[in-house]
């Protein structure tokens, strides 16, 4: 481990300062991230036997987005260290994304009305 | 040496990190949430034109399929590129399949491979570019995760590989470009159909690759400093999780562009 060459301990909430202080690393191990990345490759194995075995409908594109968002679920949990993150820290983040989707929808919904005009 | 000490009452009472981030590594989430609006905001606006346009009937899809292997044996027997500009895209135009009306079916139009030209090779490309992203994404995390051991050569090590992807994905990406141009599409026309179907590729596929240009500038950033000695000096290598952040944000937006753009 290298030493901090600052006099105050940077980790310690004692002398909580939010110019230098910062948690105490510590790894998870790197199993987790290649197994997550045989997921990944895996999903998206399964996204290409999709387009191209079944003919495009909208059951094929709902099969997509969840992909989509499984993906998204690996990739923010594992890689970007949200599963060893604090509740409410992934509560912030997630929670807004979750209206987006149903904007999305709507969005793609009122799209086929303009169309029929 | 101890930490979490504080009690859960006073943690909301200022003095601590109620989230037990750092403040930057606090503040580049709020950015990523923001960030992630406009990505949003550009595929809920995608979204919608898409479905204002008919897709392409599947009937078109196969029948073309037929004519693209036909293609192949014309290309071979006149020795010149029958493909896309000079035959292809006004034989499909006069046939009424690429027409203003009608939203072009992503098969028909991103179908190219390096080498392979002439053959209707639709998605493989793609999907090689998502390979290449989701492989420097993880060449990204295991260098956090050498940087939580604080290890600085496997830090080099793992940041170099990250860099590598990142400048494969952008060159895939300009020949993808290329081809699209070079057919004879722009912002404002589009040969294959829909004038806003090119707009919007250009600009949703624009903007995630300037992201990933930023974010390789980054990678170079620490991958520099991290030579230099800047993170073993300060203790920590959370810079390197910080930018691997933003760089695995690149690759989830990417996920949501392929799953848009070219699946459906």
């Amino acid at each position: 481990m290298s030493s901090s060459n600052q006099n105050i301990d940077i980790h310690d909430e004692k002398n909580y300062d939010p110019t230098v202080w910062v948690p105490k690393a510590h790894s998870h191990g790197t199993k987790d991230i290649w197994l997550k990345f045989w997921i990944l490759l895996g999903l998206t194995v399964i996204d290409v036997a999709f387009y191209f075995l079944m003919a495009p409908s909208m059951a094929r594109n709902i099969i997509f987005i969840a992909l989509g968002v499984i993906k998204a679920v690996y990739i923010v949990g594992t890689f970007m260290h949200m599963k060893h993150e604090k509740l409410s820290l992934a509560t912030m983040v997630i929670l807004p994304m979750f209206f987006i989707i149903f904007f999305l929808v709507w969005m793609m919904y009122e799209g086929n009305f303009w169309g029929s005009f | 040496m101890s930490t979490q000490t504080i009690s859960k009452s006073n943690t909301w009472k200022g003095g601590n990190s109620p989230f037990n981030v750092s403040y930057g590594k606090l503040m580049m989430w709020i950015f990523l949430l923001s960030d992630a609006f406009t990505f949003s905001s550009l595929l809920i606006g995608y979204g919608a034109i898409r479905y204002s346009f008919p897709s392409t009937p599947i009937e078109q899809i196969d029948e073309l399929q037929l004519s693209f292997a036909e293609n192949v044996q014309e290309k071979f027997a006149n020795g010149a590129d029958a493909h896309h500009g000079e035959f292809f895209i006004p034989a499909l135009r006069d046939s009424g399949v690429f027409s203003e009306f009608q939203w072009p079916s992503p098969d028909l139009v991103f179908n190219h491979f390096p080498f392979a030209h002439g053959l209707h090779l639709p998605l493989i490309f793609v999907s090689l570019m998502t390979l290449i992203l989701i492989l420097s994404s993880v060449t990204m995390v295991l260098g956090v995760e050498a940087g939580q051991r604080g290890d600085k050569n496997e830090v080099t090590k793992w940041m170099f590989w990250t860099i590598l992807g990142g400048f494969a994905f952008l060159s895939c990406q300009a020949w993808e470009w290329t081809n699209f141009i070079t057919a004879g599409a722009t912002p404002w026309s589009n040969p294959y159909g829909p004038p806003t179907f090119a707009a919007l590729f250009f600009l949703v596929t624009g903007f995630h690759g300037f992201h990933v240009f930023s974010g390789v500038v980054l990678n170079i950033v620490i991958f520099i400093n991290n030579i230099n000695g800047t993170y073993e000096r300060r203790g920590h290598y959370e810079m390197v999780e910080k930018v691997g952040l933003y760089w695995h944000f690149v690759d989830l937006v990417w996920v949501f562009v392929f799953t848009f753009f070219y699946l459906i």
